[in-house]
C-alpha cells in the first residue's frame, strides 16, 4: 500500500508511477511543497457521522464503455453502492491534475480494502477524451494505477455528445486547449473534481486536489453509509 | 483545491505558489478551490452600485480593460446592468471560474453572470430571489466563496429584526439551495468567510445588521445604542464539519479575512473598522487560535485589506481618510507601516495581483455611508519599490465602484484563437 509519504515522493519525482502517461513539466519548488500538503494535510479529518453531507445535486446514470469494451450502465455498477467518481484522461500531462486524482483513488482503494468497505463502494474514473482513450488504453492506465477491476472501473463515453451529457450532469468543466494557431493541442483544461455519490444518485461531496485526502473521503463514505442505514 | 488541470500554471496558484503567471480580486484572497488567472489580467469586473438619475440607475457588472497592451487599457469596455438597485456589494467566481455570483445587501437578490462564454462581456443568466426564504430568514448575502461544486455565502443580517444575527448559506453551482448554518449564539454576527484547506479551518468575521448598514452614516454614528450593535468576534470553524470550534474576541467589527498563503504560515489577518487595528489571527502550538493587534491603523475606518503573495505585506484601505497603507508583515506579530498613498476623499476595496506587482482600488463602501464625490477605480504598480499610479477609471457616468474580480481572456472559450496580432496576456496563461 502507498503511504502518504510515498505518494508525495512519487509526485515529487515527476510521477514515476505513471511513466509515459504523465508528462514532464518543470514545476517550481514551492509547488512541490503544496503537493506534500495534499498528502500530508495539517489536520485530522472529523469523525465519520459527526457531521452532515447534505445532497448537492442529483446525477443521472449513463451507458458508457468499460475498459474491456463492453457497454455498461453506470447505474448497474453503482447499484446499492456509494460511488466515488473522477474524470480523467490518460494523456493528461499535468502531474497536479489527472495523475493526482488517480493516485488519490489508488490510495483510497487501499484504504477501503483495509476498512472492509470495498463491497460498499464503487470507484469510477470516466475519460474526458473518448476520441483517444480506447478501452485498451484505459485498461493499461488502470494497470499502472493498480486498479482492482472489482472495485475500480475505468470508462469512456461512446461519443462526445454522451460525454457532454455526463459532464453536464455532474457539473464538471472541460475545454479543449488550442495552440497559438488555433490547432487542438490534444489537451483539455478542467478543474480537478472527484464526486461522492450516494445510492440515490445524489452528490454528497465534491473533492478538489487539496481535499482529496483519502482518510477524509473514507469518513465521508462512512457518514453516507450510516445515513443509508437509517433510511 | 481547484486545480485546473491543463496548466500547472493554473495548478500552482491554486496551490498558492507565487508565480509570475498569476492575477487577482484579491487574487491572493480567492478561494483555494478556485483556479487563478495567471499572468497579466485582462479584465476587472466591478460590481457597481446604480445611482438614481445616473444613466438607467441600475446596479451593473462593469468590465474594465486591465491589459496595458490593449488600446482600451483602463477603459470601461462593457456594462451588464441588472434590473433595479440592490445595494451591490460583493461578488465571487464559482470553482470553475465560469460564473460570477454577485449579491445585493438590501434586497438579498443574487445575480449569476456567465463570464466563461465571453470573459469581456459578463451576461446575466440567473437571478436567485429566494435567499431569505431558502435560508430561513438570512438577509444580505455578502461574501461569495467557491467550494468544489458549490458556493458558500456569508450573510450580514436577518429578516426578523434586521440585527446582525445571521449565518452562512450554501448553494450548488446550479443555484440550488443546499443548507443554512446560523452563527453560534455567542458570536451571532457575520461578515467575511475564508477557508484554509491544509488546516481544515474556516474563519468568519463580524459586522452589523441591515438596520445599521442601510442607515445614513452620519445619523448612525450619533446613535450610541445603534453603535453598540457591531460584531466583535472572529469564529474559527472545523471547515469540513462546518462546526464552530473557537470564538476569538476581536472588538470593533473585524471585516475582511486574509489567510497567509505560504506553507506553514498558519495565520490570517483582519482589520477592525471601528477600532482601527490590524489584527493577526494565528494558530498556537496546541492547535488553538489566538489574536494579536500588530499595528495601529488609526481612527480612519479601515475597510478592505489585501495580502501580498509572499505574505510579506498587507495593504489596508481606509474609508475615512481615503488612504492606502502598506504594512510589512514579514514578522507577522509586528506590522510596520512602510508606505502610504492618498487615493482620494474615501477608499474602500483594495486588491493585489497574484504576482504582487499590481494593485487596484475602488472607493464606494455602502450607498448610505458614501461621501459625496467622485467614484473611481485606480490602478497602481510597484516600480522601484514605490507604488506608481497607472490609470484611473471614472465611474461617475455609471454609478459607484465596489468589489473587483479579475479575469483573463484565457478563461474564455478557445482563447488562443484570437485575431492575429491580438497577443494573449501571457504565453504562460492557461487557455481554455
Amino acid at each position: 500500500m502507498w503511504r502518504r509519504a510515498d505518494l508525495a515522493v512519487a509526485l515529487l519525482a515527476g510521477l514515476a508511477v505513471a511513466p509515459g502517461i504523465a508528462g514532464g513539466h518543470g514545476a517550481p519548488r514551492l509547488e512541490d511543497e503544496f503537493v506534500k500538503g495534499v498528502f500530508s494535510p495539517g489536520f485530522v479529518p472529523p469523525a465519520a457521522g459527526s457531521y452532515e453531507l447534505p445532497p448537492v445535486k442529483r446525477v443521472a446514470g449513463f451507458v458508457l464503455r468499460d475498459s474491456r469494451g463492453r457497454s455498461v450502465s453506470t447505474g448497474r455498477i453503482t447499484a446499492g453502492k456509494v460511488a466515488v467518481v473522477s474524470f480523467i484522461y490518460t494523456a493528461c500531462p499535468e502531474r497536479l491534475g489527472c495523475p493526482l486524482a488517480s493516485q488519490g483513488l489508488q490510495h483510497l482503494q487501499d484504504k477501503l480494502k483495509e476498512e472492509g468497505l470495498d463491497h460498499d463502494v464503487a470507484l469510477l474514473s470516466i475519460s474526458f477524451d473518448p476520441g483517444r482513450d480506447s478501452p485498451a488504453r484505459l485498461a493499461k492506465y488502470a494497470r499502472i494505477y493498480g486498479a482492482d477491476p472489482a472495485l475500480w472501473r475505468f470508462m469512456t463515453a461512446p461519443s462526445t455528445r454522451v460525454l457532454g451529457d455526463v459532464l453536464e450532469s455532474y457539473g464538471q468543466d472541460r475545454a479543449p486547449v488550442y495552440d497559438e494557431r488555433g490547432r487542438f493541442t490534444g489537451r483539455y483544461s478542467h478543474v480537478l473534481k472527484v464526486f461522492l455519490v450516494d445510492r440515490a444518485g445524489d452528490i454528497r461531496n465534491v473533492y478538489s486536489a487539496g481535499f482529496l485526502v483519502p482518510d477524509l473521503v473514507v469518513n465521508d463514505i462512512k457518514t453516507v453509509l450510516s445515513d443509508h442505514a437509517r433510511d | 483545491m481547484g486545480l485546473d488541470v491543463d496548466h500547472a500554471a493554473r495548478a500552482h496558484f491554486v496551490y498558492r505558489c507565487p508565480s509570475e503567471r498569476s492575477a487577482a480580486a484579491d487574487e491572493t484572497c480567492q478561494s483555494p478551490f478556485l483556479p487563478k488567472v495567471t499572468g497579466q489580467e485582462d479584465y476587472i469586473y466591478v460590481w457597481t452600485l446604480g445611482v438614481k438619475g445616473v444613466g438607467d440607475g441600475n446596479d451593473s457588472m462593469v468590465t474594465v480593460d486591465a491589459n496595458p497592451k490593449s488600446p482600451f487599457y483602463g477603459k470601461m469596455i462593457n456594462r451588464a446592468p441588472v434590473p433595479g438597485r440592490h445595494e451591490a456589494h460583493h461578488a465571487g467566481f464559482t470553482d470553475d471560474r465560469r460564473y460570477l455570483w454577485a449579491g445585493g445587501l438590501d434586497t438579498s437578490q443574487i445575480f449569476v453572470f456567465d463570464v466563461g462564454s465571453n470573459p469581456a462581456k459578463p451576461k446575466l443568466v440567473k437571478t436567485i430571489s429566494t435567499f431569505v426564504k431558502d435560508t430561513g430568514g438570512m438577509v444580505g448575502p455578502h461574501t461569495f466563496y467557491a467550494l468544489p461544486g458549490r458556493m458558500l455565502i456569508s450573510a450580514l443580517s436577518n429578516a426578523q429584526d434586521g440585527s446582525g444575527r445571521t449565518g452562512l448559506a450554501e448553494y450548488s453551482n446550479d443555484g440550488k439551495f443546499i443548507r443554512a448554518i446560523w452563527m453560534p449564539k455567542e458570536a451571532p454576527y457575520g461578515y467575511d468567510v475564508r477557508v484554509n484547506v491544509n488546516l481544515n479551518r474556516m474563519l468568519t468575521s463580524s459586522f452589523s445588521g441591515k438596520k445599521n448598514y442601510m442607515r445614513p452614516f452620519g445619523e448612525l454614528v450619533k446613535d450610541g445604542e445603534a453603535m453598540k450593535n457591531f460584531g466583535g468576534s472572529v469564529v474559527v470553524w472545523d471547515f469540513h464539519a462546518r462546526k464552530p470550534l473557537q470564538v476569538l474576541s476581536v472588538p470593533g467589527a473585524p471585516l475582511e479575512l486574509r489567510w497567509a498563503l505560504l506553507p506553514n504560515h498558519n495565520y490570517a489577518f483582519t482589520a477592525t473598522a471601528l477600532t482601527g487595528q490590524l489584527v493577526l489571527i494565528h494558530q498556537q502550538e496546541d492547535g488553538t487560535w489566538a489574536t494579536k493587534n500588530i499595528a495601529e491603523i488609526g481612527a480612519n475606518l479601515p475597510v478592505d485589506i489585501s495580502i501580498a503573495p509572499d505574505d510579506s505585506k498587507v495593504y489596508v484601505n481606509s474609508f475615512g481618510d481615503g488612504t492606502l497603507r502598506v504594512y510589512d508583515v514579514t514578522n507577522p506579530f509586528e506590522g510596520k507601516l512602510i508606505e502610504q498613498v492618498k487615493l482620494g476623499e474615501m477608499a474602500n476595496m483594495v486588491s493585489s495581483s497574484w504576482d504582487g506587482k499590481r494593485l487596484y482600488a475602488t472607493n464606494s463602501l455602502l450607498s448610505q455611508w458614501d461621501k459625496p464625490g467622485d467614484y473611481w477605480l485606480k490602478a497602481y504598480a510597484w516600480e522601484d519599490g514605490k507604488l506608481v499610479a497607472k490609470f484611473t477609471t471614472d465611474f461617475n457616468p455609471v454609478g459607484r465602484a465596489h468589489i473587483m474580480n479579475l479575469n483573463s481572456k484565457a478563461f474564455g472559450p478557445k482563447a488562443a484563437r484570437s485575431a492575429p496580432g491580438d497577443r494573449r496576456p501571457s504565453t504562460n496563461v492557461a487557455s481554455r
